[in-house]
């Protein structure tokens, strides 16, 4: 048997402005977008408790704190010793194993920059430390 | 005279490959591109590999490296970004605010104007990086 083939439907609608749209929106989206792949570590975090546990942990473990500075060179230095991204990472980790809880303050030089800031906070991450508190001198020049 | 109308063609089939082929790339674009204001100026963020990822929505402080700033791609002096913050967290307590300052920035322009944010009252202050080598 043969059987009749079906007349296919021409398109009713002109596909013309449809390309058109989306070509607009294509070259919208081609140039307004931004494609540099950016994270974040937070300053400032959403959480009420935390400065009022920062306090009673700093009132009950007073050796749990550590004070480490950031020079204008952006050297870390850790009790006057000025230390390495790997050195330093390598002695917080030392002192998180003893102390988990440890809580670290950074206070950097106005002159260090910010990737010297972000470089020490990366080391000290990686080297596990959660509590890490940044502190500046508010009188300084 | 009267001119003769041409006879309407329909589209050819090829044309819809290509509506295919801009429909993907349309996709594509609006998936991995961001829609943030950008800053008016040179801004390279610093690099860090534990950064974790970038919440939408909130508002951007832009730093460059010689210590300009602009709020949400407009130029503006520290007086006038605090006092849009400000005006920000009045209306959305929750708003978000992005310091995208550049890797070379001073901590002298960087660190004065995000305690100068959080003592307005802003819960979520974020630095940003890129895990990005160059």
């Amino acid at each position: 048997m043969k059987l009749a083939r079906y007349h296919s439907d021409k398109a009713l609608i002109s596909l013309v402005p449809l390309i058109d749209v989306m070509l607009i929106l294509l070259v919208f989206f081609m140039v307004t977008s931004t494609y540099l792949n950016l994270d974040m570590i937070p300053f400032v975090e959403r959480s009420e408790e935390a400065p009022a546990d920062a306090g009673a942990g700093a009132a009950s473990e007073p050796a749990g704190t550590l004070l480490l500075r950031i020079s204008a060179d952006g050297q870390a230095i850790l009790a006057g010793q000025p230390l390495t991204d790997e050195a330093l990472g390598a002695e917080i980790a030392a002192r998180i194993a003893d102390n988990p809880l440890l809580s670290v303050v950074v206070l950097p030089s106005t002159r260090a920059t910010t990737q010297d800031l972000v470089s020490v906070l990366d080391a000290l991450t990686l080297a596990g430390a959660t509590r890490i508190r940044l502190m500046q001198l508010a009188a300084q020049p | 005279m009267k001119l003769k109308r041409p006879p309407r063609r329909s589209a050819p089939e090829t044309i819809v490959a290509l509506i295919d082929v801009v429909f993907f790339l349309l996709v594509f674009f609006m998936l991995i591109g961001r829609l943030d204001a950008t800053s008016p100026f040179e801004l390279r963020p610093a690099r860090a590999v534990t950064g974790t990822d970038m919440p939408a929505g909130g508002v951007t402080l832009a730093i460059a490296a010689d210590g300009a700033l602009a709020l949400d791609g407009a130029e503006a002096d520290a007086a006038a970004v605090l006092d849009r913050i400000a005006a920000r967290l009045e209306s959305a307590p929750d708003t978000l605010v992005r310091v995208n300052a550049d890797r070379a920035a001073h901590l002298s322009e960087v660190l004065p104007l995000v305690a100068g944010i959080e003592a307005l009252g802003a819960r979520d202050v974020m630095l940003v990086v890129t895990p990005e080598r160059e």
